[in-house]
């Protein structure tokens, strides 16, 4: 059995909105392995973007544990945390267009983190920390002035790649790092990636909507449905034997870019149902074509089903293949 | 360029263009938008427009409808012919009557496309009275039968667009668009803020309505796999212009131009297993200072050194199937290697 990096034990994290309590993420359980790459999939809403964030500890917890190398991150005292754990876990986000200071130098936005973290760092050991960085993400030196506006996409993203690795971390929260980007710089980043974890044996937990990237970068896949896990097992597995009925619409969902192969699709009724205040019921059943009485009455719980594949449903030996 | 090398049987147009130019320009620089494109439209087939993005597709949408921002942008040369008239040569009056009722657009994003402050029920009827003679009974009837039509319950006609989800909002969008029945419909990225089971409704509603009505369609989306499951013919552009176009299985099977071969290699795919994606190295050259020779040249796998002596032209490389590209002309040097080998 591999190092585990991240075990995660029944995190819960709600808001508390006028109309109600809103589940984004609930009652969720998994391990990281050290040197992995974790998928998470799922449509908007579905929590996996506050998973993450609650993971890099920007979001605090409203339950449950984050263990990193076996030490609790999700209750610690936020100063210890920043001032132990942050630089190790890091996070890309979405949008290169959003997440970048307009008013901030290539240059500059580099080297900020580092000096966040290293605030007695001399000024040339921090410019040759971020020189170096940037050569290792594949920005030319000439960009250094650049402001983000003068650049495309793809770059923007590097940045961004540029700014979670100045830390050195060992763990990196990808938030849908390509979703904003032309298929062609997507395979450039996707590549990027895959060479960084190579070479610096970073643990990756990539959250995406895309299946055919995740399945591209990912060794384990979750699946989740308002803020609950409902599968999750090896990538490949995943596309094997696809058990969850959730989980068999979605991959059904994905337009093919083959025109021989026609498939039946699994088109689903409606759209997500509201995680404020859900009813103690699986929370797919409204969409479900399978549903039945028991689906109402009863939450199912993640059990495995076979080794390392574990579905959240009642039915579940049903759909096995 | 003449029509015949657009190679189609000229009969049944709805839509042509013909060597259609777009520059925007501003004080400081002309962006070539698009630069020369060369299309023709069967009644009742669906075009897939593929490109990334500047590659040109928006801009010629938003060409046909007459919609370019004014004073910026410009046809500079060619015509848009919409069922034997030249749409270029009509006053904006005109237009307008045409916009809604004979040519549709569905827009990108439908959180933005709706007025936010008007009932959506109204938004549908008030585009049936501006092209109709008919009395606003009639126009709020017509209304809720689209909405009942696109899967929504007539009794929200009353209701405003924040609240319904982002996947109804862009049905409703359909049905404005559709509400006159226009005779071509031009959807610019109709999925691409959606979810995908989302998307798998709207396609499948699409398509539904396409087959029931007929309507001519033109549908702009950077995915492939939406393209081969809902189009009849592709045009892939790239840099303004239509670098290969034809009959979808065989742009798919058989793809002519470099371009499209590298972009069908960079997408990861679900059924089989890849290491490495492969690359498209470099990026979309700057649409205000374009080469003189072949735009793709620079990013070009399979490029010599012909290609950078003049801009290749649009060739029939086989029937009905097009590609920009010189390796399909007798100016190809026969030792160049060839097939899209790394």
């Amino acid at each position: 059995m591999a190092e585990l990096l991240m075990e995660v034990k029944n995190l819960k994290k709600y808001f508390f909105t006028p109309r109600g309590t809103l589940h984004a993420v609930d009652n969720v359980t998994f391990n990281i392995e050290k040197g992995k790459t974790i998928g998470i999939v799922g449509e908007s809403g579905c929590g996996k973007s506050t998973l993450g964030k609650t993971l890099m500890r920007l979001h605090s917890a409203t339950s449950g544990q984050v263990l990193y190398k076996g030490a609790d991150i999700a209750s610690m005292d936020i100063k210890q945390f920043k001032k132990n754990y942050r630089s190790h876990i890091q996070m890309i986000f979405q949008d290169p267009y959003a997440s970048l200071d307009p008013r901030m130098s290539v240059f500059q936005l580099i080297q900020e983190p580092i000096k966040v973290q290293n605030k007695k760092m001399p000024k040339a050991e921090v410019e040759k920390k971020a020189r170096d960085i940037m050569e290792f993400v594949g920005l030319a030196k000439r960009l250094e002035g650049a402001y983000p506006h003068e650049l495309d996409g793809g770059r923007r993203q590097r940045i961004g790649i540029a700014r979670a690795l100045s830390l050195n971390p060992e763990f990196i929260v990808c938030d849908e790092p390509v979703s904003a980007l032309d298929v062609s710089i997507q395979a450039q980043i996707l590549n990027l990636l895959q060479d960084l974890q190579k070479e610096r044996g970073l643990t990756y937990m990539f959250i995406t909507h895309d299946m055919s990237v995740v399945k591209h970068i990912s060794d384990d896949i979750a699946v989740m449905y308002l803020g609950q896990m409902i599968e999750k097992c090896e990538a490949k597995e995943i596309f094997r034997d696809t058990i969850h009925p959730y989980s068999q619409a979605l991959l059904s969902a994905i337009p093919i870019p083959n025109v021989h192969e026609k498939r039946e699709r699994m088109v689903l009724k409606g759209e997500l149902t509201s995680p404020i205040d859900p009813k103690p019921c699986c929370r797919f059943a409204a969409r479900c074509p399978y549903a039945t009485d028991k689906c109402l009455a009863e939450e199912p719980v993640l059990r495995e089903l076979k080794p390392g594949h574990s579905v959240a449903c009642h039915f579940a030996e049903k759909f096995m293949k | 360029m003449s029509n015949k090398e657009l190679a189609r049987n000229t009969s049944d147009k709805i839509l042509a263009l013909k060597d259609l130019v777009i520059h925007y320009e501003t004080d400081e620089e002309v962006v070539e938008a698009v630069n020369g494109i060369e299309l023709e439209l069967e009644k009742g087939k669906v075009l897939g427009l593929v490109g990334e993005t500047g590659a040109g597709k928006t801009t010629t949408a938003l060409g046909i409808m007459g919609l370019l921002p004014s004073k910026v942008g410009h046809v500079v040369q060619g015509s848009i012919w919409l069922d034997g008239e030249n749409l270029l040569e009509k006053s904006e009056r005109e237009m307008r009557s045409v916009r809604g009722k004979k040519i549709s657009m569905i827009f990108q994003d439908p959180m933005t496309a709706l007025n936010p402050v008007k009932p959506v029920g109204e938004q549908i009827a008030e585009v049936v009275l501006l092209h109709n003679h008919c009395s606003k009974a009639e126009a709020i009837k017509r209304a809720q039968d689209m909405l009942a039509m696109v899967g929504i319950v007539p009794e929200r006609y009353k209701e405003y667009p924040h609240q319904f989800s982002g996947g109804m909002k862009q049905r409703i969008v359909i049905a404005i668009a559709l509400a006159c029945e226009p005779d071509l419909l031009i959807a610019d990225e109709p999925t691409t803020a959606l979810d995908v089971t989302i998307q798998a409704q709207i396609l499948d509603m699409m398509r539904k309505l396409q087959n029931d009505k007929g309507t001519s369609m033109i549908l702009i989306t950077h995915d492939l796999g939406v393209v081969a499951e809902m189009c009849d013919d592709v045009a892939v552009m790239y840099a303004g212009q239509i670098v290969e176009y034809g009959p979808l299985v065989e742009v798919f099977d058989n793809p002519k131009h470099p371009y499209t071969r590298a972009l069908y290699k960079s997408i990861p795919s679900l059924d089989k297993d890849v290491e490495r994606l492969n690359v498209i190295p470099g990026l979309v050259p700057d649409p205000s200072n374009l080469p003189a020779y072949c735009s793709f040249y620079e990013r070009c796998q399979e490029r010599c050194d012909k290609c950078k002596e003049f801009e290749p032209w649009a060739v029939e490389a086989s029937l009905g199937h097009v590609a920009r590209c010189i390796q399909y002309t007798p100016e190809w040097p026969a030792d160049a290697k060839k097939g899209g080998e790394e």
